[in-house]
């Protein structure tokens, strides 16, 4: 009897370290969003963790964790305990952060290097608009009456170094024009001032201006895209037209820390892969007019350093504004 | 005229549906309890419980966070009024009148008061929302950074005319409140002002844990300290219910705060908070006896209650005209109904009538909901007083750190709070009730917190000369 009872402990001490390795996960996983409810993280965010806990048999817990344009969620992630329990949902702004810090020589938040790729999510390209009673038919136009009274011709943005203000910063730079930059604190009131007449060109998101556009309040010009978007089949993208670097998406995508053992960032990318063919998860996704985007790790990496360089050099370009 | 009410009909009939009136007595007590809890207010409870709402189908679920955000706006009330716990800054003036109410024996009078006004204010915006947004929602969004600044500086004046006692103080407390409001990321440079390496701190201090650090924290450490007199209350049954003179002196209050309160609940940003101070500021200044206020004047619980519910409402306006985030509560209900499918748009009223109408309907079913369910509760809010201050205290000092945890996950939020409170000396509560350096340095520090935000993008406009006939979108040259 004694000897079956010091079994049955020894057993039972045996057994999480070999359950921990084979049937991850036990328990719930948190996936840190670095935003407020409500924003396209967390839109992305809720349906791949339904789907995720379909596959995994456990919950997936959305934890919003705003502050600091990502910065706080983001370093929470970073810094978490890498054992697969921790994952996070960033945007393009995880690779913005670090530069603008190196900028003004701060501590950084966090590094880059910090944080593994599991998967890209969605991609959306941003789309430059303006009040459809500007005089611009065209970019051409655009292009050509910027250059003519350059730094007068005004632009708002969700913030400094925000993904917003890079994407039309590429654009000028490309253009060789100077467009004089309006940041608000978060894309709503960048829409706003666009759509009060108190600036004169946004670029934002599809799922942003595409009602505005259709009501016939704004007009569309271009599109950062590789390819048209499906709800504006009409708008040329910046390739078309002959800017060849210009390309620029908002992107969603999963991560986790570093030091995750290699097994358990295995058993993440599978669920990941399928997750995203979940048919509820495709339905969530078609009503928000966003397409599914996804990427294995490997590809992820490769978009993510090529992103990461762009904006990391738009930063640089912008310096610091005095 | 005769569409908007067959329209309206229609609304009725789609709010009046049992599943949908289930969810907005749902919501309107969910929010009611969310308000009561110091530390969430409408923003965070209407953020909490968003994911909720994803499975169920849109018109359902912005009823149901409609009614979550109104219950939220009647709950915060109650904490003010009876405990001097504000869960926002717009309830910081109520706290003023109401709790100085509530030391006199009125406390059940200026519940009712203010639940009465809050129905008043909410019911003639939505009127005003449903007969008047298009036209109003294109003119609120002339609104810039440049005139967003002359707002809050018209808040700020206000706010230094806003009681009585020394000049001196309240420059000194509104000037410490607008350094505190400079902390963080400035809009225009991207530069961490007094951030100390903590990245938390990249958003300046919330107005959440400030608020509830000065008052609640303090309000709870002061009674521990046997600083106030603890005394348990017994309501009776005469307390509960508004004399015919305190409901005499609250009608021109709740009808100039709804006016007041939509004009500047229209405007996009958080001026709501403005809304309660200057409704307060006019009360005073229009009343007989101004030396009453801070002592428990009636008008200083009607009227900014009132605007701050009736500004609520206004709110709404450029969001559901234009599709227009034109606030972070619009914000979040938009993105719900993003999440449904629905994309909000300058469309939304055609391409969507049975939801903008369902919802116009189901504001007007959750007021009335709110007021039947207000009235009657004043005895059991009332009967909380009476739990001996050596269980109910502690019990509020830990609701205060939950909900102040709870906003953001944030335990910086939490230090700023227990941080804050040590701005506040040990002795004031007993300077009067008025209790003049909080009640400024709150307001003052919302304000330069928005001015950080949505102000600050002025500079790029250049100099600002205000001008005849208009040559900008407002008056901007």
């Amino acid at each position: 009897m004694k000897r079956l009872a010091s079994a049955m402990i020894g057993l039972a001490l045996l057994l999480p370290a070999t359950i921990a390795a084979q049937e991850y996960p036990t328990r719930p996983i948190t996936m840190v969003v670095p935003f407020p409810p409500g924003g396209v993280a967390d839109q992305t965010a809720r349906p791949t963790a339904s789907a995720m806990e379909k596959l995994l048999r456990q919950p997936v817990v959305v934890s919003n964790r705003p502050g600091a344009a990502g910065a706080v969620g983001i370093s929470v992630a970073a810094n978490a305990r890498p054992d697969g329990y921790t994952i996070l949902m960033a945007l393009s702004s995880i690779s913005v952060i670090p530069e603008a810090d190196k900028l003004f020589g701060r501590q950084p938040a966090y590094q880059l290097n910090q944080l593994t790729p599991i998967a890209l999510i969605t991609a959306d390209p941003t789309i430059l608009v303006v009040p459809a009673d500007s005089p611009w038919k065209t970019l051409a136009d655009f292009v050509a009456d910027a250059k003519k009274r350059p730094g007068e011709i005004s632009y708002s943005s969700s913030g400094v170094y925000s993904t917003l203000h890079l994407a039309m910063e590429m654009f000028a730079s490309a253009a060789d024009i100077k467009l004089k930059h309006v940041p608000f604190n978060g894309a709503g009131p960048a829409l706003t001032s666009l759509l009060g007449g108190h600036v004169q060109a946004l670029a934002s998101g599809p799922g942003v201006v595409v009602p505005h556009i259709e009501a016939g309040k704004l007009r569309p010009l271009a599109n950062w895209g590789a390819a048209r978007v499906a709800a504006l089949p009409d708008v040329p993208t910046f390739q078309e037209l002959g800017y060849k670097d210009v390309e620029f998406y908002i992107w969603a995508g999963l991560f986790a820390p570093a030091q995750t053992p290699a097994p358990l960032i295995g058993k993440l990318r599978d669920i990941t892969r399928a997750a995203v063919n979940d048919a509820e998860f495709l339905g969530t996704l078609k009503n928000m007019q966003t397409p599914r985007a996804y990427l294995d790790a490997p590809e992820f990496q490769k978009f993510l350093d090529k992103d990461a360089a762009r904006l990391a050099e738009a930063v640089k370009r912008i310096g610091k504004v005095e | 005229m005769i569409e908007t009410f067959q329209n309206l009909f229609l609304g009725f009939s789609i709010a009046l549906q049992p599943g949908v009136l289930l969810y907005a007595v749902v919501g309107c007590v969910v929010g009611t309890l969310v308000g009561m809890m110091p530390g969430l207010g409408p923003l965070a409870g209407i953020s909490l419980l968003l994911p909720i709402t994803f499975g169920l189908n849109p018109t359902v679920a912005i009823v149901l966070l409609a009614g979550i955000y109104y219950g939220a706006m009647y709950g915060g009330s109650t904490t003010s009024i009876l405990m001097r716990l504000p869960g926002e800054a717009a309830s910081v003036m109520t706290c003023i009148d109401g709790y100085a109410m509530t030391k006199k024996g009125r406390g059940g009078a200026a519940l009712a008061i203010a639940a009465i006004g809050s129905f008043v204010g909410g019911t003639l915006s939505l009127v005003a929302l449903m007969l008047i947004a298009p036209p109003l929602a294109d003119f609120a969004l002339r609104f810039g950074p440049p005139e967003y600044t002359a707002l809050l500086m018209l808040g700020l004046l206000v706010l230094a005319y806003m009681s009585g006692g020394s000049m001196a103080k309240t420059l000194a407390m509104a000037t410490l409140g607008l350094l505190l409001g400079t902390v963080g990321i400035d809009t225009m440079t991207g530069f961490l002002r007094f951030q100390y390496g903590i990245i938390d701190l990249g958003d300046g201090l919330g107005v959440v844990p400030v608020v509830v650090g000065l008052f609640g924290i303090s309000e709870i450490l002061l009674t521990m300290g046997g600083a106030s007199t603890a005394t348990v209350r017994k309501p009776t049954l005469a307390e509960m219910l508004p004399t015919r003179t305190e409901m005499r002196e609250s009608v021109g209050p709740i009808g100039r705060g709804s006016v007041l309160g939509f004009i500047i609940g229209i405007i996009p940003g958080s001026a709501h908070i403005v809304s309660s101070f200057a409704s307060y500021a006019i009360e005073r200044r229009v009343a007989k006896r101004p030396e009453e206020f801070g002592q428990g004047a009636v008008a200083g619980v009607a009227g900014p209650e009132t605007a701050n519910n009736s500004a609520a409402c206004g709110a709404f306006v450029p969001m559901l005209a234009l599709g227009v985030p034109s606030g972070p509560i619009p914000a979040v209900m938009l993105a719900a109904l993003m999440v449904h499918g629905v994309s909000p748009g300058p469309l939304l009223i055609e391409q969507q009538p049975g939801l903008f109408w369902g919802f116009i309907a189901s504001m007007y079913v959750g007021n009335v909901v709110l007021l039947i369910l207000n009235l009657p509760l004043i005895g059991v809010f009332l009967w909380l007083l009476r739990i001996p201050f050596p269980y109910l205290y502690p019990l509020i000092l830990v609701f205060c750190l939950l909900g102040v945890y709870a906003v953001n996950q944030s335990v910086v939020d939490v230090w700023i709070m227990v941080a804050v409170r040590g701005c506040r000396g040990h002795r004031d509560a007993e300077s009067g009730a008025a209790d003049l350096p909080p009640a400024r340095l709150a307001p003052s520090h919302g304000v330069g917190d928005e001015q950080r935000r949505l102000g600050r993008p002025m500079r790029p406009f250049g100099p600002v000369r205000i001008s005849f006939p208009r040559t900008g979108p407002l008056f901007l040259p």
